[in-house]
């Protein structure tokens, strides 16, 4: 058992902490929030220069071949400073595609996603708001050698600048929800596609996705018609991941400036930082963020090596994020009246935290996940 | 990062898991705790037994170097701690093994070693904790009993409280004030005692729920051999701070819960209320998955205090935050528990107690661990203060 950082992730961190400092400032994260993007198509250049969009893609499709715990590190880094843009919705599809593409897809697909040259997202969620099978009514019908989608996906991460677009459908009817769905990949220009942008707590750009009567053809099916669903669960259960590894960032970030701000603030001839009262709620945000650390750690460990973890990401996924949002809560609580300004930075982490309690699915649905994990009839 | 135990240590860690299930087919019913371990008769012997058991497979002297007779490292006393913790086997001394001999390791003279460490090994001396006294708690160094040095001896007079096991305890080691004109920190002694020595008075102190683990240790005229120190005289409170550091991951404590949840969840498997089994409610499988959520983190917190441990680059924050949240999981656990048990929830050890009537136990032994060892209010001080680089209080 070893819990530190390898050499190399330990020279990823530091990497990316430099070139987030030097090219995403709160200046910027500001301007992405409140533009029509929500990126920077400049700083998604650098970040294919640094491999990040393919870092996890093996090296015959171009990528870096780093390992699934390699991207957390990289992730975590990305929550601490805030980097508003596609780059989870791009890598979290690259997942679906590594997994369920055939070799057809992968090498037409992998190699531009590490390039930089594609942004990718998954139109998974609907009406409904729900992140099991049931939620899934978009329906795909199959017409010659082709399919027609008709209907609307929500809450779709930065759909209005994807290139391609992975859609879950659902191809049959069945008494059991989680049979009958199918993913298609979808170039975004297709006729009969619109998308609109959903003003959100953390304006990270959630879209509205509108099909109407878009033709796919069927090779653009990922993974088999039909039992698209196991994928699905693939791709939350690493996203989960990625989230928390993002959220535990976010904690860190609200843990410091909220510890360096109570040494300077002073109040009745001391620093704040000097009350007990204070004191203890730190501590209680400190012991929030180690104990989220680990909780991750160990689930990114065990993806990253094949073992089965579904019980172990929900657990950490539900504890996460209700970590992120309380640390991020009483972050603006202990600076007082100015962390409730958007002037300020500690408002970025408070509205991105319940963002990442939503992603990839919520706490109360990771805590049935782990109820029935844990033997509950 | 590698979460990986190795192939040996796989197969000890199940040999410590098959050691514990065989011993547990003995354990009386009435053990439902350490804290019963101390009290009641049956669980004392039972304790010995684990001990002798235990001591005969080297298990007592984990971690130790081998000049000691010491067998495996540090990893394998962290499972050890992990299986008897999941079946709730005693057997091994908390403060003889647990705190004393990693203590004694370090900061004693080899006399004090040969003397105390076999014995402790073999499983024979049971120990106490002779540490707080009735005005001197979270603020330990401002303790009043005395040790006076005359001749080849010390003369104790005082009294000191809370000592859990006093009146099982073979031996004690504790503080004491030996100068009383030094300044605060540097006018105290570690010192190693017979229980059985002339002039020491137990009497046993009624915890909240009618039991008797802890005692107050009164102290008249003691002659104590002034070799039985630890430490440089005067200064035992480095000695203090070097033994509050061992043995802190809380994994003991934290596979017991893991247990206790998969009790509760087989009961909530099969028993009914408003004609549907307790684990079809929302509530209940929402309320205890959040808890499996946190015994997870804490769980994997232990691991990470017992891995700086082994590395010896031991974080006092990492210790501090992981004694606050399995001990405070503890008093949620236990609140949950009663909740779920219903109107059993308060039923003590009898035919109509689910359970054995566990939780109706935890329910009061919670405060066991958030209160001893440093309260978690001092250990969020120590988060504060040696972590976080605030303000100390004046």
């Amino acid at each position: 058992m070893d819990l530190r950082y390898t050499e190399t992730q330990e020279i990823l961190k530091k990497m990316a902490r430099d070139f987030l400092t030097a090219e995403c400032p709160k200046a910027l994260v500001r301007k992405l929030e409140q533009s029509e993007e929500g990126y920077s198509p400049e700083v998604w250049r650098k970040m294919a220069e640094l491999g990040w969009m393919g870092l996890i893609i093996p090296e015959e499709y171009g990528g870096m071949g780093y390992s699934f715990q390699d991207l957390i590190v990289l992730l975590e880094e990305i929550g601490r400073n805030i980097l508003p843009g596609p780059l989870i919705a791009t890598i979290t599809s690259t997942f679906i595609v590594l997994e369920a593409g055939t070799e057809e897809q992968k090498k037409e697909l992998l190699p531009k996603i590490a390039q930089g040259e594609l942004i990718l997202t998954t139109a998974l969620l609907e009406s409904e708001g729900v992140f099991d099978a049931s939620g899934i009514t978009l329906k795909a019908t199959p017409k010659g050698d082709d399919f027609v989608i008709d209907g609307t996906k929500l809450f779709a991460e930065m759909a209005h600048v994807a290139n391609y677009i992975i859609c879950v459908t659902r191809t049959k009817d069945s008494t059991s929800a989680d049979k009958g769905i199918t993913l298609f990949i979808i170039d975004s220009k297709t006729p009969g596609i619109s998308c609109e942008v959903m003003p959100t707590t953390a304006a990270d750009k959630l879209c509205e996705v509108r099909f109407n009567n878009v033709t796919v053809p069927k090779k653009n099916i990922i993974g088999k018609i039909d039992e698209g669903w196991p994928i699905v669960e693939m791709m939350l259960r690493k996203g989960a991941i990625t989230k928390c590894a993002e959220s535990l960032g976010a904690v860190e970030n609200c843990v410091e400036m909220t510890v360096a701000y109570s040494k300077e603030r002073v109040q009745y001839e001391r620093p704040i930082g000097a009350f007990q009262a204070l004191q203890h709620k730190m501590a209680d945000m400190w012991t929030a963020m180690e104990t989220s650390r680990y909780l991750v750690y160990e689930a990114a460990w065990m993806e990253s090596e094949g073992i089965p973890c579904a019980k172990e990401t929900s657990m950490a996924k539900a504890y996460v994020n209700e970590a992120y949002k309380d640390t991020a809560k009483w972050a603006v609580r202990l600076h007082g009246g100015i962390a409730t300004s958007d002037e300020h930075d500690i408002p970025f982490y408070y509205r991105r935290g319940k963002a990442a309690d939503i992603a990839f699915g919520d706490t109360d649905f990771h805590r049935e996940i782990v109820a029935q994990k844990i033997g509950l009839a | 990062m590698d979460l990986a135990l190795t192939e040996e240590q796989k197969v000890r860690k199940q040999e410590f898991y098959d050691t514990c299930k065989e011993l547990e087919k003995k354990k009386p019913a009435s053990l439902l705790s350490m804290e019963t371990v101390f009290e009641l008769d049956d669980c004392w012997e039972y304790h010995l037994h684990c001990a002798k058991e235990f001591a005969k497979k080297g298990w007592l002297a984990l971690g130790w170097p081998p000049e000691y007779d010491g067998k495996g490292d540090m990893m394998d006393k962290v499972l050890f701690a992990e299986a008897r913790g999941y079946y709730d086997i005693p057997g091994v001394d908390i403060f003889g093994v647990q705190m004393l001999a990693p203590t004694l390791l370090q900061a004693a003279s080899e006399e004090i070693k040969k003397e105390f460490l076999p014995p402790i090994a073999r499983g024979e001396v049971m120990w106490c904790e002779l540490w707080s006294e009735p005005n001197a708690g979270s603020d330990l160094a401002s303790l009043s009993t005395t040790a006076i040095k005359k001749g080849d001896e010390y003369i104790i007079n005082g009294q000191k409280t809370w000592n859990t096991a006093a009146h099982r305890a073979d031996w004690g080691f504790g503080v004491f004030k030996t100068d009383p004109e030094a300044r605060k920190h540097h006018n105290i002694t570690f010192i190693l005692l017979d229980m059985k020595t002339p002039g020491i008075t137990i009497r046993p102190i009624p915890y909240l729920d009618g039991h008797t683990p802890y005692c107050e240790v009164y102290f008249d005229d003691v002659h104590v051999p002034a070799k039985n120190i630890v430490g440089q005289e005067h200064e035992g409170w480095a000695v203090v701070n070097l033994l509050a550091g061992f043995e802190r991951s809380g994994i003991n404590e934290i596979m017991s819960m893991f247990h206790g949840l998969e009790d509760l969840v087989k009961f909530c498997n099969k028993t009914k209320r408003h004609g549907q089994l307790l684990a079809k409610d929302p509530l209940i499988r929402n309320r205890l998955a959040e808890l499996a959520c946190e015994l997870q983190a804490a769980r994997a917190l232990a691991y990470r205090v017992a891995d700086l441990q082994n590395r010896n680059e031991m974080s006092l924050m990492d210790a501090a935050a992981g004694k606050i949240f399995f001990s405070e999981l503890g008093e949620r656990f236990a609140f949950l528990a009663t909740d779920i048990l219903g109107p059993y929830g308060q039923v003590k050890t009898s035919r109509w107690a689910p359970l054995g009537g566990l939780w109706e136990k935890m329910y009061h032994d919670h405060f066991v661990t958030s209160i001893s060892m440093g309260t978690n209010e001092i250990q969020r001080n120590i988060i504060a203060w040696y972590g976080l680089g605030l303000p100390r209080m004046r």
